[in-house]
């Protein structure tokens, strides 16, 4: 961290808050830097908000547009089967990349700034959700598949009445992986100059109640998108929200066959 | 309810013609199919057996274009199935197969509603169209908004059957329908299928491996073998008792006359006639009539003409028919019973004849396994018979 703060001098400069050794009400507790600094917490709360609301639109727009790009992917690669190989290598290299290095090669190109992180973000969620968009039609049931060809329907109508319905929960795991994981990763993109809660964790690294307060709200932030894609799974797979347990489920099977 | 009393009016069975068909994959070696040509009539059930590689399956999706034709036409109707997109025509093609298929992001409802939603039928036809064809497969209407992962192995089949059936199709098309299912449900499914077949009178293309189910299910029967070659196409009583070969003589089984058996009912031969006794007659009246008798033993019966029993010789001493002859007349036998199940009585009862009552109990004829076996061997045991929804259901 130090070879990073060394090559980001006015960043660490520019982060500090004015009135970091200051606190009306516990300054002992500052000054030693204990484990959590309820005070200190509270009285600076709200410099936390505008970073944390800013890593939320990063995270969001960058999940979404990983999404919108590894939807087209997985529709292509549906069609032509043969796309499957590239895609999982290219989106896998991609994944593989170290984020500060990607931060790097973009900045020349992009600029310093949100873009660039947003560009650096959403190439790291396609890996995770191309690879579920593309199982999740893969393991649609042949025999649904069979049938509704069986039936009449065209290709364009089997997709979308049958087979991306059916794949809805398995692309709802992918973005759930791919938002958590780039909640954590938009902390580093202060490093492309795109602000964030890793604003406040950098520029106070030793201080514990910052990195907690910090630290807690980039967790909090990803358990609550997480919540809502669990929500957003349920609205709209409404034929997985009848299943009873697997065990009730057996009872009932059997009361039935009876 | 008019519209879809219209469209049943409108929709009638068609014929299926295979003419010389062939299908060849890329790459494989044999063809799967070879140069089939059949008649399908119009309202029959045809049943597709044979061992895996048989080509039967392939056979059948050629009819709805899910596998294309290399050599050969198939008419439906009179028309080739290649007039059309594929879309449209399957969308007239009911489909049924193993997996039964049903969409399990869709209720009940919804997934019978499928083609009629394909064809742009409008809200309130469609939703009328579905109650029909629940109550006519008997789906609880209750499950109407359930989901397929709800129901039991039975309902889900079904709910695909309604499914096929839903506009109306002129052909059906069934692929191991009741694969899936086990063995006891099965039996129900299948009763039940031919049940509702009785009252629909599709043209079916039917597909399975097993042979009983073949026999059971099919009006007509092509047996067809490895190579994809067709090695007889007969109704079940020609393919038991006249097999083409000694291919299709061991895929029939060594049962075969039992199987011909299970077939027919008891009042589908022709019965003896035992000379008929009443109690109180006077005996030598009835000893007169025993000799060039059918059967040589005379019968009592009461008022109501039902047996009381066979009159023995020591009963024939006597003066006058008492009303208690020394042998009971067991079993007796029924006209609606099973021809397989009464020669198994008749078996197990360790007597030659055994008389056969109607509905309400009267004396019709009397049964002996000398009937049966005579039967078997004579020319009408090839050719008569029911049609499926008209056989015996075992």
């Amino acid at each position: 961290m130090a070879v990073l703060t060394a090559k980001f001098p006015e960043l660490v400069a520019a982060g500090l808050p004015q009135n970091f050794f200051h606190n009306r009400k516990n300054p002992d507790c500052v000054q030693s830097n204990g484990a959590f600094c309820v005070g200190w917490a509270v009285d600076n709360f709200h410099t936390y908000v505008g970073p944390a609301l800013k890593q939320a639109t990063m995270v969001s727009v960058s999940v979404a547009a990983g999404f919108a790009i590894a939807m087209a992917l997985a529709l292509l690669s549906h069609r032509y089967g043969k796309l499957v190989p590239p895609l999982t290598g290219f989106t896998g290299i991609l994944y593989t990349v170290p984020s500060l290095a990607f931060f790097a090669l973009l900045i020349p190109i992009t600029g310093f700034g949100t873009e660039t992180a947003v560009i650096a973000l959403s190439a790291y969620t396609l890996q995770i959700i191309y690879r579920n968009i593309v199982t999740g039609l893969a393991n649609v049931p042949a025999g649904a598949k069979d049938a509704g060809r069986g039936m009449g329907m065209s290709s364009r109508q089997l997709l979308w009445r049958v087979e991306l319905p059916l794949a809805v929960p398995e692309i709802i795991a992918g973005l759930r992986v791919a938002t958590v994981s780039t909640v954590a990763l938009a902390t580093l993109a202060f490093f492309a100059g795109a602000g964030g809660l890793g604003e406040k964790i950098y520029t106070q690294l030793n201080f514990k109640t910052n990195i907690i307060l910090a630290g807690g709200l980039a967790m909090l932030m990803a358990i609550v998108f997480d919540g809502l894609l669990v929500g957003l799974g349920r609205a709209v797979t409404p034929w997985r929200r009848h299943r009873a347990p697997p065990i009730l489920e057996a009872l009932r099977r059997l009361r039935r066959s009876v | 309810m008019e519209a879809s009393n219209s469209a049943d009016a409108a929709a009638e069975a068609l014929p299926v013609a295979f003419r010389r068909v062939t299908k060849r994959y890329p790459g494989a070696s044999r063809p799967a199919l070879l140069g089939l040509d059949l008649e399908v009539p119009s309202g029959e059930i045809c049943v597709f057996v044979g061992p895996s590689g048989s080509g039967k399956t392939t056979a059948m999706r050629m009819v709805n274009r899910m596998v294309e034709i290399s050599e050969g036409d198939i008419l439906v109707g009179g028309r080739s199935v290649r007039d059309r997109t594929p879309a449209q025509l399957r969308r007239e093609i009911g489909y049924v197969i193993q997996q039964i298929g049903l969409f399990p992001h869709r209720t009940v409802l919804d997934n019978i509603a499928t083609v009629p939603r394909l064809l742009g039928w409008d809200r309130e036809r469609t939703r009328a169209r579905a109650d029909e064809l629940m109550e006519l497969v008997r789906i609880d209407p209750e499950l109407r908004d359930r989901y397929p992962p709800q129901l039991s192995g039975g309902q889900q089949q079904r709910v695909g059957v309604a499914r096929a059936l839903a506009a109306n199709p002129m052909v059906m098309l069934m692929d191991e329908p009741f694969g899936a299912v086990d063995p006891i449900n099965r039996e129900r499914l299948q009763n039940e299928f031919l049940r509702l077949q009785a009252e629909v009178r599709k043209t079916i293309l039917f597909v399975t491996h097993d042979i009983d189910e073949a026999i059971k299910m099919g009006d007509r029967i092509a047996v067809l073998r490895e190579g994809g070659r067709l090695a007889q196409y007969a109704t079940p009583a020609e393919l038991l008792m006249a097999p083409a070969d000694d291919f299709v003589e061991d895929f029939v089984g060594a049962d075969r006359a039992l199987k011909r058996l299970s077939l027919m009912r008891v009042a589908d031969i022709d019965l003896w006639q035992a000379p008929l006794a009443h109690v109180g007659q006077a005996t030598s009246e009835v000893r007169a009539k025993l000799p060039g008798a059918e059967v040589p033993h005379a019968l009592v019966i009461d008022a109501e003409r039902r047996p009381l029993g066979w009159l023995s010789d020591a009963d024939l001493l006597g003066e006058t028919v008492p009303p208690r002859p020394d042998t009971r007349p067991d079993p007796v036998l029924e006209l609606d019973d099973v021809m397989r199940d009464a020669l198994s009585d008749l078996l197990q009862a360790e007597t030659r004849y055994a008389p056969v009552v109607d509905a309400d109990g009267r004396i019709a004829g009397v049964l002996s396994v000398e009937i049966i076996s005579e039967f078997l061997t004579s020319p009408e045991a090839l050719t008569e018979e029911h049609d499926a929804a008209g056989r015996p259901l075992v």
